[in-house]
């Protein structure tokens, strides 16, 4: 029974154990790849590590503000490849369109966050259902984009630019951008009346409506966010493999979901840091890197991926949220 | 009487969360056949008392025996094998469940493994008929029932596990008064069977009714134990909280001092006809600044959708409502909080309407007002800062900081907390929904002289409260809701026991004194 008399040490409330233990395991990891591999350790393949991260980084942002509200976005890995897809086609329409490639991938991406915030905040169907419906019905209209001939599905300069070229010396766009959408996700959910709300509607929607909160108008933005970054990283992605294609956001739902609550997010809603987001996107990353320089077999690394993410939850996914 | 020999005894018994003493070397001893009284302010140790009694938690100190035993109890499920058991102030109850369901869910009969329901049902009825709340459907769904009859099923859930010590902690809080003379007379059959009755109200004529003996605590010590009636009122929340009350409620507005708003001003909020799905049916009477209006009647007639509607959150609301003479569409709270000079509404449940437990102070008095205290969407963090440190000093809200879960504070210090975030926007016309339900007097008294002062101030005070010692003491007008209409209209010195408890039951007024008010 929790205890409401219990006052919460400041210290304890400041660093989120979870986070630690996040930050703790991510050493550990290093740790591990260094002894099996000498190239683990150097430079060149952890700013590769890094590059990978930030694809799930992107896609992490809009998951955790998601989950922060009490919700999930399971239309991830389709609002992404639909990004990809419409950001090439657009490039297919001239120069103009090859400008706009990525602000219209991000535009797709948003309308299916738009039709899952509709669904959700205002027919108040559960988001399990509509995002999970929402990723079938995009994945139907791209395969019957895709199913009569072949559309152009070459990456635009634009997006290989931003997927794998080095504005700053050393460092890939893709993390500073990631680097830009973090501190902004810092910013807004410590410091917007938008992040308080967030947080406000995760702990207790009712509280934050009666208390003259737009809730409906906070959780549909929320996914039209999430939605709009799912297709960002969808045409960063396609820029990186040079082109998109119809599987490319299958392996990401889960390791963004295990990222966010990795990072001590609650899958409940209402508490969490973007620090922890960050810890728990690099953990997953370096573990996934890790069982492939072990060569293991495909089916093992689902396996021991999963099992992990499973553990690393019985460990500290189900601290009861304070009250 | 004979001195029965102790049901139960505690001594010396300690306890500390963290570095907070919240029990220190408490004595108790509870008679059979007694009703015992535990008075004391929110944060007293009342509730930690009882947590130590029902095996919630492990003393660090002391020692407890029953009918001459030493006990220690490791869990609810212990205490309950002991036969004490406890009706908590927080509801207990799965919504999604039937009443019968509830009443037996720790022990459900069986039949070949599966739960056999004609048996739990007479169980339930059975419960249900010793809590005199025969009239609920063991079969009904507990999320159905409305507040009041809730609590009755918590009571025969208690009833129906054969207690020997039966501890109701706050358990009439949400009753209504039929329901109260109802378990009253129950809990005198039980006294009278031998059970020990440890009962905890913060309503005085409660105590007084009831109790054969009282024990008074204070910041976790006990003060004094006496039989009851042996102190005066007054002594007795002198002991409570621990310094001189001049008066338990403010002076009204007396004509003399502040004369009544002139009849040419519009009034601040005025309700015409106002009629809501088969809950509300042709409301209609003004509200004017400076004034404390009192919504009475029995609860559950009405009130609760009356408040609502009037912050926007009933769909389909017919009527009129007026701010300052221009007729308003409230759709929403987000309205209502915006509408010129604003509408503030401190909510029924401040545990699931009012507050997010877990989030600090800080976040949740800045809450309602994060639109006036940002500039482009950016909260100004020094603004904020300043404004929740005004708040906290304003309402004297016991915090070690800004920064503490609001769910770690007394009861009485988060609804301060409720109205604070209110306040905070500055709002003229406040509705409260029965604030004082189930918090210290110390802090009741702040929040009369409070709403005395706000309204001093201009405000325009709406008032529902199910005590109506607080109606009489506290407002300048009352309407008596009954049915969903108001019954009746109380002002100044007509506002008493006797016309209020008439009204509610909508009874005609008998002569009293002259027959002004029956029409």
């Amino acid at each position: 029974m929790a205890n409401p008399a219990i006052p919460m040490p400041a210290f304890l409330r400041r660093a989120d154990p979870a986070v630690l233990i996040a930050f703790a395991c991510i050493l550990v990891l290093l740790l591990i790849g260094s002894i099996y591999s000498p190239g683990f350790l150097t430079a060149k393949y952890l700013l590769q590590q890094l590059k990978v991260a930030s694809f799930l980084g992107i896609i992490a942002t809009g998951t955790m503000i998601i989950i922060l509200l009490g919700h999930i976005d399971l239309s991830v890995p389709w609002a992404m490849t639909m990004g990809a897809m419409m950001g090439c086609a657009a490039a297919a329409l001239g120069p103009v369109g090859s400008a706009l490639a990525v602000p219209f991938g991000i535009l797709c991406g948003m309308a299916i966050g738009l039709v899952n915030g509709l669904g959700v905040a205002y027919l108040r169907i559960p988001s399990m259902i509509v995002t999970l419906a929402s990723n079938a019905v995009t994945q139907g209209l791209m395969v019957v984009y895709t199913g009569g001939y072949a559309p152009q599905d070459a990456a635009t300069p634009a997006m290989r630019f931003l997927a794998t070229g080095e504005t700053i010396p050393g460092l890939p766009n893709a993390a500073l951008i990631w680097a830009v959408i973090g501190t902004l996700a810092i910013l807004g959910l410590r410091r917007s009346v938008f992040g308080r709300a967030v947080f406000g509607i995760g702990n207790s929607e009712r509280a934050a409506y009666m208390s003259g909160v737009g809730t409906r108008r906070i959780v549909m933005l929320a996914f039209v966010v999430s939605g709009g970054l799912s297709a960002f990283a969808g045409t960063l992605l396609a820029g990186y493999a040079s082109k998109a294609s119809q599987s490319m956001g299958d392996t990401y739902l889960l390791p963004a979901i295990a990222a966010v609550v990795l990072g001590g997010t609650s899958i409940l809603g209402g508490r969490g840091s973007y620090v922890g987001t960050i810890a728990g996107v690099i953990l997953v990353t370096l573990l996934q890197s890790i069982l492939s320089v072990m060569q293991l077999p495909e089916a093992g690394r689902q396996i021991i991926h999963g099992l992990v993410i499973i553990v690393m939850l019985l460990l500290y996914g189900r601290t009861p949220a304070a009250r | 009487m004979e001195s029965h020999a102790p049901l139960f005894r505690m001594e010396g018994v300690s306890k500390s969360y963290g570095g907070t003493r919240a029990l220190e070397r408490a004595d108790l001893t509870l008679r059979a056949g007694s009703i015992h009284a535990l008075l004391g302010e929110n944060g007293a140790g009342k509730s930690t008392l009882i947590k130590v009694m029902t095996g919630v938690v492990a003393p660090d100190e002391g020692v407890m025996t029953l009918a001459g035993r030493a006990v220690s109890f490791a869990s609810p499920a212990a205490a309950n094998e002991a036969e004490v058991v406890c009706v908590f102030q927080e509801l207990s109850l799965i919504p999604e469940l039937s009443v019968a369901d509830n009443i037996v869910v720790s022990n459900p009969p069986t039949r070949f493994g599966m739960i056999d329901r004609k048996a739990q049902r007479l169980l339930a009825e059975e419960a249900l008929a010793r809590a005199g709340a025969s009239d609920i459907h063991p079969r009904a769904l507990v999320r159905d029932l409305p507040l009041s009859r809730r609590q009755m099923v918590e009571i025969a859930k208690a009833l129906a596990r054969k207690p020997r010590i039966l501890i109701l902690d706050e358990a009439t809080s949400a009753l209504t008064a039929s329901d109260v003379d109802k378990v009253f007379r129950m809990l005198k059959g039980l006294r009278d069977e031998g059970l020990g009755l440890l009962y905890i109200s913060h309503r005085m004529n409660e105590i007084k009714e009831l109790a054969d003996d009282c024990t008074v605590f204070r910041g976790g010590r006990k003060i004094a134990s006496y039989p009851a009636g042996s102190k005066s009122d007054a002594e007795v929340v002198q002991m409570m909280i621990g310094r001189e009350v001049s008066s338990v409620y403010p002076a009204k507005h007396r004509p003399e001092v502040a004369p009544a708003p002139t009849p040419a001003a519009a009034p601040r909020l005025e309700l015409r006809g106002l009629s809501w799905a088969d809950r509300l049916h042709d409301i209609s009477f003004d509200l004017h600044a400076g004034e404390i209006v009192g919504l009475g009647g029995l609860d559950g007639q009405g009130q609760n959708e009356l408040l609502l509607s009037l912050f926007g959150v009933l769909r389909g609301v017919e009527g009129q409502i007026l701010v300052d003479g221009k007729p308003v569409a409230l759709s929403g709270p987000a309205r209502a909080r915006e509408t010129f000079p604003g509408i503030a509404l401190i909510p029924e449940d401040r545990k699931t309407e009012g507050l997010m437990l877990p989030m600090s102070v800080r976040d949740n008095l800045s809450f309602a007002a994060l639109d006036l205290l940002s500039h482009g969407g950016v909260v100004d963090a020094p603004e904020e800062s300043a404004a929740v440190q005004r708040m906290i000093e304003l309402l004297a809200i016991k915090t070690s900081s800004p920064d503490v879960a609001v769910g770690a504070l007394s009861g009485g210090n988060q609804q301060k907390v409720v109205i604070a975030k209110w306040l905070l926007r500055g709002p003229r016309i406040i509705l409260l929904n029965d604030p004082t339900r189930g918090i210290d007097i110390g802090t009741k008294q702040e929040i009369y002289r409070l709403l005395r002062r706000l309204a001093d101030e201009g405000a325009a005070i709406l008032f529902y409260s199910t005590d109506y010692a607080e109606l009489i003491g506290c407002c300048d007008r009352v309407e008596v809701v009954y049915d969903g209409r108001i019954r009746r209209e109380l002002v100044g010195e007509e506002i008493t026991e006797h016309n209020l408890i008439a009204a509610a039951l909508n009874i005609v007024p008998a002569a009293e004194g002259d027959a002004r008010g029956g029409h």
